[in-house]
């Protein structure tokens, strides 16, 4: 008859070597296999999420450094437009300048020549007149005078002479 | 083990006709007698390996389990994507939380790999051998045999429907299982921190002398009393749970005789017996469950105090 709780020594050796069997069994075909897959995955995954954070992380950078690089690229030119407009402004000025100071000194030029060309032609008519005047008064007085006189006349008609002029 | 019709047998083998409840009882808990095994093997050494219908059950269990998870683990290996699939979902979602919860804290990252396989096996060994003692397969074989097949009294079938269906219910069982964490403790112990060391962490260092005169024989004791524990507590607890059904189920036929009206026993088994049956039916696959886990965690608890011995 059976009973409940009886010492059973081949139950126990048939459930040790059963189960140890089992354990091996299991170990080599499934649990072995399946426990390498499942580190496997937790790496991938965990090599994935790494990867998608640096991803994230290296597209902020690249997005703030583009950012930065426009922004600086804006000043830059607001910059270089503000230099051309000074610049065009000082040339533009300095041309000014230089044409007034030109237009100066051609008309100094001018004037010096104007004065030059006067006092020129004075001197000139002043020859002239002198000799117009010795012919004239040879004429009128046919006669000789003293060198003395001749030297007196002709002082006093370059006299008369500068009067007039 | 749960339907009514399965008691008859046995209330019918009664010696004088009467229903004798606690042989009925014994008969479906208990482990077939070495007088009709299912397989005769002989006794070799002073054990008799005859294979009983536990070892039988042992058997079958293992051959599921192996059968069963490798399938699923070859088929859910031989993907190009580990994508879990059906039952594949719940195999992997048990493994994880026995490697996760159950060893990882215990044992710790080192040995983590060292000792799920074994971990893994103790749970779904137990758990199968558990769940299995709650599905009437043999009575409902036994209601086959008896109305359809009608097999001769010596047939492999016949055989089969001695004994109860649930291994881990019989003590032997319970202490082979019991016996492998022991020796797994001193195995893990070893490993971990050397032979000698693992017999020196059983007691503090730098105590008096006399007191280890008491601390010495406290731990080999302790260290014994574990799997005893683990034998008792998984045995018992399946045993119990049977036992309970049975009787519960035993009034109907009691209070038959009591009365000699079937109508009285109907009336009992209906109002009374089935719905208690089919509650404590309920309560069983929670036991089922949480004895797989807790043989399973205290295993893995000893281990863990024999690889982190901290005296």
């Amino acid at each position: 008859m059976e009973t409940l709780v009886a010492v059973d020594p081949g139950l126990y050796f048939w459930t040790t070597f059963t189960f140890l069997a089992l354990v091996w069994l299991l170990k080599k075909f499934a649990w072995g296999p399946l426990l390498q897959a499942l580190e496997e995955r937790r790496a991938t995954i965990e090599k994935s999420v790494e990867d998608a954070k640096k991803a994230t992380a290296e597209l902020q950078r690249v997005q703030e450094e583009s950012a930065r690089l426009l922004s600086e690229a804006r000043t830059e030119a607001a910059g270089i437009v503000t230099r051309s407009r000074a610049d065009a402004d000082r040339f533009r000025e300095e041309m000014r300048k230089k044409a007034t100071e030109d237009a100066q000194v051609i008309v100094k030029n001018a004037e010096k020549e104007i004065q030059l060309e006067t006092a020129r032609a004075v001197a000139q008519l002043r020859t002239e007149a002198v000799d117009l005047s010795v012919s004239i008064a040879s004429k009128l007085l046919r006669k000789n005078i003293s060198a003395a006189d001749n030297d007196a006349l002709i002082q006093d008609a370059i006299g008369q002479f500068k009067r007039v002029q | 083990m749960t339907d009514m019709s399965a008691v008859e047998p046995a209330a019918a083998a009664a010696a004088d006709g009467k229903f004798n409840a606690a042989d009925s009882i014994i008969g479906h808990v208990a482990n077939t007698g070495f007088d009709h095994p299912i397989i005769h093997l002989g006794t070799y050494f002073g054990i008799n390996f005859d294979v009983t219908k536990h070892v039988f059950m042992v058997w079958m269990v293992a051959a599921l389990v192996f059968v069963s998870v490798t399938l699923m683990v070859r088929r859910y290996l031989a993907q190009s994507r580990l994508v879990p699939t059906g039952g594949m979902n719940a195999l992997e979602a048990g493994v994880e939380f026995v490697r996760d919860s159950i060893v990882l804290p215990n044992v710790g990252q080192k040995w983590v790999m060292t000792w799920t396989p074994l971990m893994l096996t103790f749970f779904l060994f137990i758990l199968v051998a558990n769940a299995v003692g709650l599905i009437p397969i043999f009575d409902m074989l036994a209601l086959l045999d008896k109305y359809v097949l009608h097999t001769s009294d010596h047939s492999f079938l016949k055989s089969l429907l001695h004994g109860g269906s649930t291994a881990t219910a019989n003590f032997n069982v319970t202490a082979a299982l019991a016996t492998i964490t022991f020796f797994a403790v001193i195995i893990a112990g070893s490993w971990a921190n050397g032979f000698i060391q693992h017999w020196k962490n059983l007691v503090p260092h730098g105590l008096a002398l006399p007191l280890y005169f008491l601390l010495v024989p406290l731990e080999l004791i302790g260290m014994l009393v574990r799997p005893f524990a683990l034998t008792m507590r998984l045995a018992a607890n399946m045993a119990g749970g049977h036992i309970a059904i049975l009787a519960i189920l035993s009034f109907v036929f009691i209070f038959t005789e009591l009365t000699t009206s079937t109508l009285v026993g109907a009336g009992i088994g209906f109002g009374f017996s089935l719905p208690l049956a089919v509650a404590i039916s309920g309560l069983e696959i929670i036991v089922v469950l949480v004895q797989a886990y807790v043989f399973t965690l205290l295993s893995a608890v000893f281990i863990g105090m024999a690889i982190h011995a901290h005296h």
